[in-house]
């Protein structure tokens, strides 16, 4: 008997996630891509908009390395997973001085784009889903 | 024909990662699977979602959404395509992508276009064998079957 919870039937949405958790909470810093690679794959528009501490994983040299548990995937396989889904990466300009992070030289080439906090505000206002980490 | 223990089926055509297969159909429908490739890196599937009956689906646009424990991510779609049902025996037990990857299709879908110009930049035969055993050896998948 067809079970029809088993068929996709949702509209198209926006879904911004909010990336504040970096390498102090390794424990945090699986799921958000995680979801966002699911909510990518489920027709969501994803974005991930990293600012505060979560810039520390944009950061070349962390994500290589850092893992949310023992003998998990590296954060960086979680990264490129949810960009292979079709997850967009922000990084938050203002957020990267703080953690002496050189815009030109010290980001992964994962991130698509660069901005300032307003736009942060104008995709918190523009989104249909805002979650935050 | 089997390599890094990956099985390959040279009838079947071949998006150019290997990621899925498709199969024509009598009826002029494709059905859409996971390689065996695809299967071994998601690791055991555990949940797997199809379009709804009917929606049409452009390139770009996922036919399924599959989790496992450790990957989650579309069944990714290259035609124009209408979804015509999801294998409802896969959807109930989504581990048969893990254990018959190339008898476990996902979704049948009706291309938009006539079936050949549809498959026209999809690889199959010798040509899809080479490259899929260069993806396997340059990636160094290894090929494991849940049993």
């Amino acid at each position: 008997m067809a079970n029809t919870d088993f068929y996709l039937d949702n509209d198209e949405q926006s879904v911004l996630i909010i990336m504040t958790s970096g390498p102090s909470t390794a424990s945090r810093c699986a799921t958000p891509f995680f979801l966002g690679s699911i909510l990518a794959a489920m027709d969501a528009e994803v974005r991930i908009f990293f600012t505060m501490e979560g810039v520390r994983l944009i950061q070349k040299g962390v994500a290589e390395t850092l893992v949310a548990m023992e003998g998990g995937k590296t954060i960086i396989e979680f990264m490129r997973d949810a960009k292979a889904a079709g997850v967009k990466i922000i990084a938050c300009m203002p957020a990267l001085p703080g953690y002496e992070i050189d815009i030109e030289t010290d980001l992964i080439d994962e991130v698509d784009e660069v901005v300032g906090g307003g736009v942060l505000a104008d995709l918190i206002l523009t989104s249909d889903k805002v979650i935050s980490f | 024909m089997v390599c890094n223990e990956c099985e390959f089926k040279p009838d079947l055509y071949y998006d150019a990662e290997f990621q899925i297969w498709l199969s024509k159909e009598d009826d002029g429908s494709l059905k859409v699977g996971m390689t065996d490739l695809s299967q071994s890196i998601a690791g055991k599937i555990m949940h797997i979602r199809v379009r709804k009956p009917g929606t049409r689906r452009p390139p770009g646009k996922p036919v399924a959404t599959v989790e496992s424990a450790k990957w989650a991510g579309p069944i990714p779609n290259f035609i124009d395509c209408t979804i015509v049902e999801g294998n409802i025996q896969v959807l109930e037990t989504p581990k048969l992508l893990n254990i018959d990857p190339y008898g476990a299709w996902i979704a049948k879908v009706i291309p938009n276009l006539p079936v050949e110009e549809a498959l026209s930049g999809f690889l199959t035969g010798d040509a899809a064998e080479r490259g899929y055993c260069e993806r396997a050896k340059n990636d160094d998948i290894h090929c494991e079957r849940l049993t």
